[in-house]
């Protein structure tokens, strides 16, 4: 693997110069949050930035998106467009969490069977930049739980670890090595590598938070009706911020839309935290209650996904701890499931 | 890389109105490119949904069988916003279908078997595939004794009229319709399909049961099927739940670690048992 060292204070610039060529994503600041945008032509990347406050996946599933267009005709609406299309872009910056969060929606999207394109396109123009986390950005971090670390590069393309006065670049993959004339030619020695293994192992040292995520496995698949999930939804407000804001969540919705005579579907994240999610026209809900939709996101992310895809669907960014309105904390959850 | 979420482009070939209470028509498309047709290979047991561009998408079984070549029907029940849609189009109209969707009925499975059909009401649809398929030319050497038992509310409310007259013409099916109240012309049988079930008794010795139907009708079936000693790996049934994708990505439609699109619509109740029991 090719690595090279870069001054830190060349990285606005880099980033400036990668998206006079393709399409930049980077972190801004807007308002008081950082999110994830296009990189416009005089704007400012906010690389000192702790996370963003949304999940990058919106750039590959994003929250709204066109998938096919139709029109109308004498004999009805008829299909006229695959809006399947994607820039070559470069996403910009990425914490390794989100990064970890890509690698475990590629095994959803991109299965053998059924491939999904818009994502699958997305994903293939897109090169990701991983900048490595050195003093986790919060207390409530708990990536080293759930198979993740602050310093890792899985679904990343190109890792950035601040090593001191420089930042080790490392190209991981073929689509990271074609950026690699961005990043100068100063080869990383030996002692480069050597404090990036240090500052690692530090940064792993720092995470204080930690849940039994593994632990519950066994005890989910046998406690689908214990009274104890009776105990979460109390307060929950059915409001899908800690779905929408998670990096890992994929569910979504298709609709049509018509004006005149032209159309678009697209589809929409949608939550399963949401009581109409499920309801059949009948009237009919399976997941009669916001205890059922608890249960399901639980049992979704610590227990469904490792059946499905042998991984964890939560890559502990703590958004979901530090967004919900009524401070449901899927920290305790986990932690109280670990207990019966 | 094939673009699941687009729907071949298929006309409405033919449209039968199956009931007397006129909600219930079967749809006849045939594919505007005739090439798709050879893609849109299917299993019975497996869905499609129906695309209306401008209204949305349906989930539902397919009711044709793969041996009655050139068009693909469904029958379908108006209930909300896109069956609406579709019990208002005319032939001729052009809409969009994808799939096959799901899994099947598992014919390997059935094969050299003897096999008892139980259906309720208009979730007939898949049945009729299935049954179609068995004996269909040589197919019907590839299955044991085949007994239907079939049920609807009233005489006007059965689906495939005619079909039914002509498979109690075959000496090799053994066909049992009822209702549960008949009319002034109803000949038939009179009863519930549970008691019918019991009546006719078919014998669990190398036998498998497909039961589809609605709830209570499965809820009082299977207890006769238990009696008679079949076991759960040997009845097998399809479920329902609300589907956008219909290939396993949107999260809606899972019962468990399988979503009913993918890995269903078909399970056996052995299977089943071992899902979480949210459907
Ligand atoms: C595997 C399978 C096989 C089936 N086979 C058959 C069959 O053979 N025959 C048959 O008749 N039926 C069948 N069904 C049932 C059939 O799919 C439903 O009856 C049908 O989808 C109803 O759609 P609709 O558009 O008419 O209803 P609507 O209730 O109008 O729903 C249409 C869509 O609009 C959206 N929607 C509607 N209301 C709301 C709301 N308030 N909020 C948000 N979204 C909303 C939903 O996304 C919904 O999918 C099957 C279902 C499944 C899962
Ligand atoms: S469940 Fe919460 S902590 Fe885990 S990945 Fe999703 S938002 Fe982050
Ligand atoms: S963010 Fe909190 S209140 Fe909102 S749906 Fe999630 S758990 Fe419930
Ligand atoms: S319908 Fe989307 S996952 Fe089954």
């Amino acid at each position: 693997m090719e690595k090279r060292l870069i001054k830190k204070d060349a990285l606005a610039g880099i980033a400036k110069k990668v998206a006079e060529e393709f399409l930049v994503w980077a972190p801004v600041k807007k308002e008081d949050n950082v999110l994830f945008e296009p990189l416009q032509k005089d704007g400012e990347p906010f690389f000192a930035y702790l996370n963003s406050k949304n999940a990058p996946k919106n750039v590959f599933f994003p929250h709204t998106e066109a998938l096919m267009k139709f029109t109308r005709t004498e004999k009805g609406m008829v299909f006229s467009s695959d809006e399947n299309k994607a820039d070559s872009s470069v996403l910009f910056g990425v914490r390794p969490c989100d990064t970890h969060s890509f690698a475990l929606l590629d095994k959803l999207f991109d299965q053998e069977k059924y491939q999904d394109a818009y994502y699958i396109t997305k994903r293939q123009n897109t090169t990701v930049i991983s900048i490595a986390c050195v003093k986790p950005p919060y207390a409530s971090c708990f990536c080293t739980s759930v198979d993740g670390a602050p310093v890792a590069s899985e679904g990343a393309d190109i890792l950035l670890t601040d090593i001191g006065s420089d930042y080790l670049v490392e190209l991981i993959t073929p689509k990271g090595e074609k950026l690699a004339k961005y990043f100068g030619d100063a080869k990383a020695d030996a002692a480069a590598e050597t404090r990036k293994n240090e500052i690692a192992a530090k940064a792993i040292e720092a995470i204080k938070s930690k849940i039994p995520a593994h632990e519950v496995k066994p005890i989910l698949d046998v406690n689908f009706d214990n009274p104890f999930w009776n105990t979460i939804h109390g307060k929950c407000l059915a409001c899908g911020t800690c779905t929408y804001m998670c990096p890992t969540c994929h569910c979504f919705d298709i609709s049509d839309e018509v004006k005149g005579g032209d159309g678009v579907r697209i589809r929409s994240w949608d939550s399963c935290m949401f009581p109409m999610f499920t309801k059949e026209t009948s009237g009919h809900n399976p997941r009669v209650s916001q205890k059922e939709r608890w249960r399901q996101r639980t049992m979704h992310k610590f227990k469904y996904y490792v059946d499905n895809f042998n991984a964890i669907a939560c890559v502990g960014c703590g958004r979901c701890v530090m967004s919900c309105p009524v401070n449901i904390d899927i920290r305790k959850v986990v932690e109280d499931i670990s207990k019966l | 890389m094939q673009n699941p979420y687009i729907p071949y482009p298929v006309v409405v070939d033919k449209i039968i109105t199956e009931v007397d209470t006129k909600d219930i028509k079967t749809f006849r498309f045939k594919f505007v490119n005739p090439e798709d047709e050879a893609k849109y290979a299917y299993i019975p047991g497996q869905f499609g949904e129906l695309s209306i561009y401008g209204k949305g998408e349906s989930p539902i079984g397919i009711a044709s069988s793969p041996t009655q070549k050139g068009y693909v029907e469904f029958t379908v029940q108006k209930a909300g916003v896109v069956t609406q849609a579709l019990h208002e189009m005319e032939e001729g109209t052009l809409m969009g279908l994808r799939g096959p969707l799901g899994n099947s009925w598992p014919l390997e499975f059935l094969e050299g078997k003897n096999i008892v059909i139980v259906g309720g009401g208009f979730a007939f649809t898949t049945l009729r595939s299935l049954i179609n398929y068995m004996i269909f030319g040589d197919n019907r050497k590839r299955f044991g004794n085949i007994t239907v038992i079939y049920g609807a509310r009233n005489p006007g409310l059965l689906l495939y009229k005619d079909e039914l007259i002509e498979w109690q013409k075959r000496s090799d099916l053994n066909i049992n319709v009822t209702v549960d109240k008949g009319d002034a012309t109803w000949t038939g049988r009179e009863g519930f399909v549970p008691a019918v079930c019991k009546d006719v008794a078919p014998s669990k010795e190398n036998a498998v049961a497909v039961i589809c139907g609605p709830p209570v009708m499965i809820r009082f079936t299977l207890p006769v099927f238990f009696d008679l000693g079949f076991s759960k790996e040997n009845i097998i049934t399809s479920l329902e739940m609300r589907m956008k994708c219909g290939i396993g990505k949107c999260g809606r439609c899972n019962v468990g670690n399988k979503y009913v699109c993918k890995d269903g619509p078909v399970f056996s109740l052995a299977e089943l048992d071992k899902l979480t029991p949210e459907y």
